[in-house]
């Protein structure tokens, strides 16, 4: 028998002393409940998101550092989107509204459209279509092999389709809306379809219980 | 007097009702977009009070290049938007064109459009009907 095969042995028996550990520690100070959600699926840990390199649409540089220190929800579609973008656009535009009138929201989140159209989203596309829902919003565009880089792992799918030239195309895409910690983890998911006033009443429960159990 | 001028009113009327194509347009709206937009879309309920189903086949405007029927839809998460050669509005029934379902997809407009502003939409039946609507502009969140 090698050394190798001993060492798996040995492994659960440490991992299992901080569970017990944090366990003793739980009970003894009352955890706070996790929250009852409306609309959010939470992932049960949050999944740490490599850097990616992208632009935004003042064509500054865009990547995982701009989604730390802050929360974020992230929607995912293309400026040649008549029904589906602009409908959901709107929508995180009636959040943040709410957000601002609550008194408990304090720091809001930053709402970021990503562009998985990057070949005929440009920068300054973004500049004139992001901030007419709402003038915090911010579009960011870039790269298509990091747009991919980031998208493939938060589960965020995307292709061409249809069209009758080689700039007259549809996009299918993901219509989730995405949220990222203030550690830029991706940590919950909104699905469809989506109600402003429960994205912003789950947004807040999630938001508290982190800090809580921080 | 009062008789003559009552039967041109019930002859004219009943000419209009004849002449009156079946299906009943309401509510049209396109949706206020960006400055950038070069895709708009535009929504709105069309009921058929007949006995027949009615199809709608084509739409055109002024405004834009081209209009499609498009019906946007989520499957397993994925928005898509679906081409549709026609969209049939069954007998004593109504159809309705809203966000993230049935609407006219309309590229390239050709003036920026704004909250307030009417947009002519003109509606080919199969029947060879057709009926033009003029649909507002709305900014809506």
């Amino acid at each position: 028998m090698s050394k190798l095969e001993k060492t798996p042995f040995f492994l659960p028996l440490l991992a299992i002393i901080p569970a017990l550990l944090g366990a003793l520690l739980l009970t003894g100070c009352s955890a706070p409940e996790p929250p009852e959600l409306k609309q959010a699926t939470l992932l049960p840990v949050a999944k740490a998101v490599a850097d990616f390199q992208l632009t935004d649409q003042a064509s500054r540089p865009f990547t995982l550092d701009n989604l730390k220190g802050r929360w974020t929800l992230a929607f995912f579609g293309y400026t040649n989107c008549p029904d589906v973008c602009p409908t959901s656009m709107a929508m995180l535009a009636q959040v943040q509204r709410q957000l601002e009138q609550d008194p408990d929201a304090a720091e809001l989140p930053q709402v970021v459209f990503f562009s998985v159209d990057p070949e005929r989203d440009t920068p300054e596309l973004l500049a004139s279509f992001v901030p007419y829902f709402h003038a915090s919003f911010i579009g960011v565009t870039g790269d298509p092999d990091q747009i991919l880089k980031l998208t493939r792992q938060i589960g965020i799918i995307y292709g061409k389709t249809g069209g009758s030239g080689a700039d007259d195309y549809l996009v299918d895409h993901s219509a989730a809306i995405i949220l990222f910690d203030p550690t830029g983890s991706f940590h919950a998911l909104f699905g469809v379809p989506h109600q402003p006033e429960l994205i912003a009443s789950d947004f807040l429960a999630i938001r508290d219980y982190y800090e809580a159990v921080r | 007097m009062k008789r003559v001028m009552l039967a041109l009113t019930l002859a004219a009327t009943s000419w209009l009702a004849a002449a009156q194509p079946d299906i009943q347009i309401e509510d049209a709206w396109v949706r206020e977009a960006p400055p950038s937009a070069r895709m708009l879309a535009a929504y709105m309920t069309l009921k058929n009070p007949a006995d027949q189903d009615q199809v709608l086949v084509e739409v055109q405007s002024p405004a834009f290049s081209h209009v499609m029927l498009h019906r946007s839809e989520v499957i397993d998460g994925v928005a898509r938007m679906i081409h549709l050669d026609e969209v049939v509005i069954p007998a004593g029934g109504s159809v309705q064109l809203e966000p993230g379902g049935l609407h006219l997809m309309m590229p390239a407009p050709e003036t920026r459009l704004s909250a307030g502003d009417r947009v002519p939409l003109v509606l080919l039946f199969a029947d060879g009907n057709q009926i033009e609507v003029q649909a507002e502009v709305r900014k809506k969140p």
